[in-house]
């Protein structure tokens, strides 16, 4: 059987197998020809999210390693890229669900986390604006307010960088900005000491990346309710 | 019969007077001097003061030279940030592109600081200690720690995509941890200790580890010495196998849901097991918790001679209680090891 007759099971079976031999390049490249026999939209909603959603299952089950889960974001990352250049896949996409202004904490050099955030939220229909690592909080302010955002996320791998996610909150109400954004929170620190998210005055957090689309989710029906 | 015996009666598996252990007290010897850990984790002396607190205190048949790989890390000019209550991290990574990895220097064991650190740390300790008790010093795996210089990300990412710097930093590592772990062992230190945070299954696909694995085989040949592999934090249970073909292991740490009888299945009788109470959740136990574990643990061992109780995971926290600790030591020395085998 070549791989343009397979079932949409096997398909998914497939580009797992790739990924889990760390063959990116084959996986996009299988991916992409399918998307040109069908389209970028068949291909996604019928191949790659339901094999990453899959993933994130086993993942958080301790039964696929950080680095499956990293193969499965890049190969994730670089379709959807291709797709955003899609004429077809660009006028077919859903509505946003809302802007993401995402980061490290300040002083943060920690990005792995963050870039899988970025991914597993993109391909939930989020909008992330990604400001890297060692953020200022000026920074995130400025950003919000320039992108209208409804969430600033923030990622600290360590106890001393998610003290400084203090200052964003501070900023955020300072500015009359806490009933028009909410602050997530996440990282390693947050997972040992989950009391340190209403310390620092987060909004909520979760212990994946692929659970953030649904923070985000919650985070901003919050919002509505409120407004 | 002293604890260095016991432990070597362990090694050949022979019958010990009482169940043999050990527990990650590093970081606990700031607490129990009460001293800052930035002076505790720059000054050999104030660190051997805090090891000595805690032989005085808990009387371990194992100690553990100085325990921080972000310092090993900083050797190579990784940026370090001192917290309270707490081991350093590392704030910056060194390596910033792959092409850094060309020009990272091998730390100078003459000039280095942080070197000077553990060896002179490490010195005094063989000092008080030698002919008494094991000495133990964590080394980083030559295959772990890149990502302490690069980050878990750049790691991961040159493991998969850019082969042609795998040998590079590689061939660094590898040098300085035979080197390290060779100067250990000159000064008295028992057994290496090499955690493996980064190369477990829980962090790296099979592919990954088959690449690592002849460079670990490579390191371990060139140690003078015993080797014990250790969890890191991690489960290892589906790499074991290979770790315990590797030269000179004669040990593994289990993480601290894992099962000992699993991994007796898996590598035979043998190979000493460590484990498994999970270090850095002493801080929330009760007494009664802390003795219902570990008697569960030493009853599951019981008959097991090639098995060392220990503290699985990272340090036992700065603010445990001295009881809890207490407790522990307490249940392992009033348990009849062998009795009704």
């Amino acid at each position: 059987m070549t791989p343009n007759t397979l079932k949409t099971e096997q398909k998914q079976e497939l580009i797992a197998s790739l990924i889990n031999e760390g063959e990116k390049d084959q996986a996009i490249q299988l991916l992409n020809e399918w998307a040109i026999q069908t389209s970028f939209n068949e291909v996604i909603f019928s191949i790659l999210e339901p094999m990453l959603i899959n993933w994130g299952k086993l993942w958080m089950q301790g039964k696929l390693s950080l680095a499956h889960g990293y193969i499965s974001g890049k190969v994730a990352e670089e379709f959807y890229l291709l797709a955003a250049n899609d004429p077809e896949f660009k006028s077919s996409s859903g509505k946003i669900k809302g802007t993401v202004i995402l980061g490290n904490a300040e002083d943060d050099f920690h990005p792995l986390g963050r870039r899988l955030v970025r991914i597993y939220a993109q391909a939930a229909g989020w909008n992330i604006i990604d400001l890297g690592t060692d953020v200022p909080s000026e920074v995130f302010i400025e950003k919000a307010i320039e992108n209208n955002a409804d969430i600033i996320a923030i990622s600290a791998m360590m106890f001393t960088t998610a003290k400084n996610i203090l200052k964003v909150r501070q900023d955020i109400d300072k500015n009359g900005l806490s009933e028009k954004i909410k602050l997530a929170v996440g990282g390693a620190v947050f997972k040992l000491r989950p009391e340190l998210v209403s310390e620092i005055g987060g909004d909520g957090t979760v212990d994946t990346a692929i659970d953030s689309p649904d923070l985000f989710d919650r985070l901003i029906n919050q919002l509505k309710i409120r407004n | 019969m002293n604890s260095l015996e016991r432990i070597l009666a362990t090694v050949t598996g022979n019958e010990t007077d009482y169940q043999p252990f050990t527990m990650l007290l590093s970081l606990y010897g700031a607490s129990l001097i009460k001293s800052d850990t930035s002076t505790y984790y720059r000054d050999p002396e104030i660190w051997f003061e805090g090891q000595q607190a805690v032989v005085d205190t808990f009387d371990p048949d194992i100690v553990i030279s100085p325990f921080s790989f972000p310092i090993e890390a900083s050797a190579f000019g990784s940026e370090l940030v001192f917290l309270n209550k707490y081991a350093p991290n590392i704030r910056k990574p060194i390596i910033t592109s792959l092409s850094q990895i060309n020009s990272l220097q091998i730390p100078d064991f003459e000039k280095s600081e942080a070197i000077k650190f553990f060896l002179r740390g490490n010195e005094l300790l063989s000092g008080k200690y030698k002919g008494n008790k094991a000495i133990a010093s964590p080394i980083h795996s030559p295959a772990d720690l890149p990502s302490l210089l690069m980050g878990i990300e750049m790691w991961i990412d040159t493991l998969l995509f850019h082969p042609e710097y795998i040998d590079r930093i590689m061939q660094k590592t590898v040098e300085h941890f035979v080197r390290l772990g060779n100067e250990f062992l000159a000064g008295g230190t028992t057994f290496l200790v090499v955690p493996v945070n980064f190369t477990n299954p829980m962090m790296i696909t099979e592919k990954i580890f088959s690449k690592l694995l002849p460079y670990l085989e490579s390191a371990f040949r060139q140690i003078k010495g015993p080797i014990v592999i250790h969890n890191g934090g991690c489960k290892i249970m589906s790499f074991i196998d290979r770790f315990v073909k590797l030269p000179n292991v004669i040990a593994l740490v289990l993480e601290h849901t894992e099962s000992f009888d699993e991994a007796r299945r898996i590598i035979g009788d043998k190979t000493i097991l460590m484990g498994n109470f999970d270090g850095p959740n002493f801080v929330n136990l009760n007494r009664e918790k802390a003795t219902d574990i570990t008697s569960k643990i030493l009853n599951n061992r019981k008959a097991d001679k090639h098995f060392i109780f220990a503290t699985s995971n990272a340090d036992i926290p700065y603010d445990t209680p001295v009881e809890t600790i207490k407790t522990v030591v307490d249940t392992i020395r009033n348990f009849r090891k062998y009795d009704s085998v």
